[in-house]
């Protein structure tokens, strides 16, 4: 029985563009039938189609290695050639063996994201896996692949920090928010300035539960596009003071080279709000608000510095927990080409048994209708005896090794060689 | 009293300032559960030590020093383990836990005898004053482990610079909620506490008021929380001054039982004599 090889195919995002990637993604609903003509090709054994939009793989279980290459290259490009066709070859990679193996687990534990360690990444693998299982297009190799990949992104994430912690200026933003106020739902957001960052930062805290906004900028027309845009409420810029005390937080992002908020204006809103703390953020560069506010009680004054560097703290620890978590998915991936051999070993066993058994018969038949023609029964049945136990015993040792299965040697590399030495390769 | 149980309540309450310590490094939902169990279990053998007790004697612990410690130590793990069920505050059992250790092990520090009460003070008004000071003062002791909190959680807000407690803390608004919670029970009870102490001390002692230190302190006390508690209704005084407050407030209780009997000596029993 030949073997088969795991192989991975497709492009990312450190490969492909967004242009090429959203050329080549596949579409939900059309992705049954993606999955059978994908199975249909000669040398795709298995095979599992992952489309998210920082990529798109092919992973598939082949027995003629290349040849699955080709056809997976066609059939991606005929899949990017529907919308327009433009130079695939140039994105894409291709693994075999245990680099196909790495690769899956590492994409699976969040490794090879964009943002290393977000969350969604496994949730969206599981989901096309299980696609693939209803269209019938997973076998046992890929069966247990992918439910490795998952304890290993499960492991991953237990015995690492490579999930934790807030990585942008605004999820700092609001989880700083998190740790003044006990919930934002009854929160009131004050936006001064129509700045990108700002907007990020608002919409980052109205998916935290924010509902009440108001906006101000000093042309009000472009207070009334924002406050549109975010369902808030415009604000004429000479009222914002005004309307200060009723903001929990305070955001500006205005390009403006002088200070937008006093530290005396924060202290008569405190006041009138009865000293219920206020989180200001300020994003702006010159600062938009008075860096003495910081000394006021119940004001905690952040701006785009300290928010970036709690950001790329959180981004270097991330880094280091990557290192644990490779160490991690090596051991998986070595775990992992142990099984897949031990599938194989069974064959290449049989085979060597099956081809000893052939040339010991053929041999023998030949001898005993020419030279030894003239033999006794009894001296037929000795020499059968003897040529078999001869067999058995040249096979003994090598068989014994093969499933000792050695825990730190490469045992793809023995039953390689035994298939080279004995050309048991398919026929 | 039976000092083998007052032993296993203190080793309890060691056993359960472990498990919270372990919880502030090692976050898990299961020593959130397991840690307050801990304690639970302290609390029960520290129940039935101080049950044996008024059973034989007909009166609660409170007539010496230790014995008085440890009651208030009862009632403020007891007061804990009741907010636990409705908040959920892990992390203030890393205070109340060590606190309640201390307490049970300063306990022994002054001896292991048993104080004959007077009959003089072999009254309902011993069970009904002891009962609702001390409640007051356990109360506040919760105040305080929430202030605690809150300055630590305000101090890393400010700073800028956060460390392990930062995500096991609950927010500003929390802790100061709380705060105002344990004020608005934790203070009618020690005003009941001083007027029932005071009744009695004018059927005894002839007078209400005698100026006794045991008495200033806890005017002080009073007067401190009181002002707090106005200044919380009335003007907006929150967030770190009321946690400052409230510390003082409660150091001032503390330190008095603590030292203050020895250095002025009160007439008030539960006091260095």
């Amino acid at each position: 029985m030949p073997e088969e090889k795991i192989i991975v195919l497709g492009l990312n995002h450190q490969t492909a563009p967004v242009e090429v990637r959203e050329k080549l993604a596949f579409e939900r609903s059309a992705l049954g039938q993606s999955l059978k003509r994908l199975h249909s090709l000669s040398a795709v054994r298995e095979g599992v189609i992952l489309s998210t939009c920082n990529r798109v793989e092919v992973i598939a279980a082949a027995v003629d290695e290349q040849a699955a290459f080709r056809e997976i290259k066609l059939f991606l490009s005929e899949q990017e050639s529907e919308k327009k066709p433009g130079g695939l070859e140039d994105h894409l990679y291709a693994y075999s063996g245990g680099e196909a193996v790495r690769h899956l687990f590492r994409v699976a534990a969040s490794l090879d994201s964009m943002v290393v360690g977000e969350p969604q990444i496994l949730g969206q693998i599981k989901d096309y896996y299980t696609a693939a299982q209803e269209a019938g297009t997973v076998g046992t190799i890929l069966h247990r692949l992918f439910h490795r990949s998952f304890s290993v992104a499960k492991r991953v994430r237990t015995e690492t920090g490579i999930g934790s912690g807030v990585v942008s200026v605004s999820s700092v933003a609001v989880d700083r928010a998190k740790r003044i106020f006990d919930r934002l739902e009854d929160k009131t957001v004050m936006l001064i300035g129509a700045g990108k960052m700002g907007s990020l930062v608002v919409r980052y805290l109205q998916s935290s539960g924010v509902r009440s906004l108001m906006v101000t900028n000093r042309t009000f027309e472009r207070a009334v596009e924002l406050a549109e845009e975010f369902q808030g409420n415009p604000i004429r810029y000479e009222d914002f003071p005004r309307y200060l005390q009723m903001a929990d937080v305070v955001i500006g992002s205005s390009g403006s080279p002088q200070i937008l908020l006093r530290s005396e204006t924060v202290r008569d809103a405190l006041k009138e709000r009865r000293q219920k703390a206020m989180f200001l953020i300020d994003l702006g560069v010159p600062r938009n608000f008075d860096p003495r506010i910081d000394e006021i009680d119940n004001a905690y004054l952040y701006n785009i510095d300290n928010l970036k560097e709690v950001a790329d703290e959180k981004l270097r620890e991330r880094s280091s927990e990557a290192q644990k978590a490779e160490e991690i998915v090596n051991e998986e991936v070595a775990v992992f080409l142990r099984w897949l051999s031990s599938l194989e070993q069974v064959p290449t066993i049989v085979a060597l048994r099956q081809k000893l058994e052939e040339i010991r018969r053929g041999e023998l038949e030949k001898s005993l209708s020419t030279s030894l023609k003239g033999l006794s029964e009894k001296e037929r049945e000795a020499l059968e005896d003897m040529t078999a136990a001869m067999i058995g015993k040249i096979l003994h040792a090598p068989i014994t090794h093969l499933k000792k299965r050695p825990e730190d040697q490469d045992e793809d590399l023995y039953i390689e060689t035994l298939k080279k030495l004995f050309d048991l390769g398919e026929k | 009293m039976d000092v083998t149980l007052l032993k296993v309540t203190a080793v309890f309450y060691l056993l359960a300032t472990g498990s919270f310590i372990v919880y502030l490094v090692l976050p898990k939902a299961l020593l959130s559960r397991l840690s307050p169990l801990i304690l639970l279990g302290g609390f029960l053998i520290h129940t039935s030590a101080l049950g044996v007790h008024f059973f034989q004697s007909g009166y609660p612990a409170v007539t010496q020093f230790r014995e008085a410690l440890s009651f208030y130590c009862w009632f403020m793990v007891g007061v804990y383990l009741l907010f636990q069920l409705k908040y959920h505050l892990t992390v203030l059992g890393c205070i109340i836990a060590p606190l309640a250790f201390l307490m049970s092990l300063a306990a022994f520090a002054f001896g292991v005898g048993t104080g004959e009460l007077p009959p003089e003070l072999k009254t309902y008004w011993l069970l009904l004053h002891v009962t609702l000071a001390f409640l007051g003062n356990a109360v506040f002791s919760l105040a305080f482990g929430v202030s605690l909190m809150y300055l630590l959680q305000e101090f890393q807000l400010k700073k800028k610079k956060t460390n392990v407690l930062y995500r096991l803390f609950p927010s500003l608004e929390t802790l100061d909620r709380l705060n105002y919670v344990f004020l608005v029970w934790g203070f009618p009870l020690m005003t009941l506490g001083i007027i029932t102490g005071s009744l009695w001390a004018g059927f005894r002692w002839g007078n209400y008021w005698s100026w006794d230190p045991r008495q200033i302190s806890s005017g002080i006390t009073w007067l401190l929380y009181g002002a707090l508690l106005h200044g919380r209704i009335t003007s907006g005084l929150r967030g770190k001054k009321a946690a400052v407050l409230t510390i003082l407030g409660f150091a001032v209780v503390l330190g008095y039982f603590l030292l203050g009997g020895s250095v002025f000596p009160s007439r008030h029993a539960g006091s260095f004599e």
